[in-house]
């Protein structure tokens, strides 16, 4: 399935176009940048929104290598978010909603539906494709926008810390999706 | 038998036993090679050496250094296999034979154990 950039942005609720097509205009714009505050609200935001993408998934499969995918999206973001928080909280940083957080909000409302109103096979290959386009979204994201933009030393490292699980994730499920 | 002869004999006597002790010696330093401990180390989603070189018998240490759980399976049946290695656990096991092994939970991280025979 291809994703082009301008509907995967619409998918994300537009973060994919804010971090694809507008990068470059947005480094330049130093207004425009990322707090930290928010960099964290955006972090914990893109990962609780794949947690609950497995947990659809959980609900509405039986198949075996998407339950395991499933469940390895839900431990492996959950972990992040627990790292997340508690480095905000060490460095008193409280998580501020911002327009990015919104978005991906906004994008998760809509894929939800989507994924609820497919069943069997067919919802095997939206979640699973979800995952692809999903996961290609946040890296860019986490690459062009917010490792540029933080700027505590201990959250730009555990962004680019999380960089290599997040490129596992998303090659493990371009391999699955190619058996849907 | 004159003095002379008898100095040879003492001489040739003592060097017959230098040679016996020495040769003791010898014999009692050769012990079975010890086996070894090797480490891989579990971080940025890779097993760090991916591969490693060991002599039958020897031990590897894989200490999980990420941020996520892990296991170490056999590749690609999992015949045999860890536990979850939860972060700053490790896993240990003893290798006779080179094998390739994997994480069963991130099946892109692979790793390969030679061992020298």
């Amino acid at each position: 399935m291809m994703y082009t950039i301008r509907s995967l942005g619409k998918w994300m609720g537009g973060i994919a176009g804010l971090l694809i097509l507008s990068a470059p205009v947005t480094m330049a714009q130093t207004s425009n940048k990322l707090t930290d505050p928010e960099i964290a609200s955006v972090a914990v935001t893109a990962n609780q929104i794949d947690v609950n993408y497995g947990k659809i998934a959980l609900k509405k499969t039986k198949n075996a290598d998407i339950l395991k995918f499933a469940n390895t999206m839900i431990k492996d973001h959950n972990n992040i978010i627990s790292q997340a928080v508690a480095l905000a909280t060490k460095l008193k940083v409280t998580p501020k909603t911002n327009a990015t957080t919104q978005s991906l909000l906004d994008g998760e409302k809509t894929t939800t539906t989507m994924l609820n109103s497919k069943k069997g096979s067919a919802f095997n290959k939206a979640y699973i494709d979800n995952e692809v386009a999903y996961h290609q979204a946040v890296i860019n994201a986490v690459k062009t926008v917010l490792i540029p933009d933080a700027q505590n030393a201990e959250l730009k490292g555990l962004l680019q810390s999380v960089m290599p699980l997040l490129e596992s994730h998303l090659e493990m499920a371009k391999n699955m999706a190619a058996k849907f | 038998m004159t003095m002379k002869n008898l100095k040879n004999i003492f001489r040739i006597a003592i060097m017959v036993l230098l040679a016996s002790s020495c040769s003791t010696n010898n014999n009692s330093k050769v012990q079975p090679e010890q086996s070894k401990r090797d480490t891989v180390i579990i971080q940025a989603m890779k097993f760090q050496p991916d591969t490693i070189m060991i002599n039958e018998g020897d031990t590897i240490v894989w200490i999980n250094k990420g941020i996520v759980a892990h296991d170490i399976s056999k590749y690609p049946d999992k015949t045999w296999h860890s536990d979850t290695i939860e972060p700053q656990q490790t896993f240990e096991k003893v290798f006779d034979d080179s094998t390739s092994y994997f994480c069963s939970i991130h099946p892109t991280m692979k790793g390969l154990i030679m061992i020298n025979k």
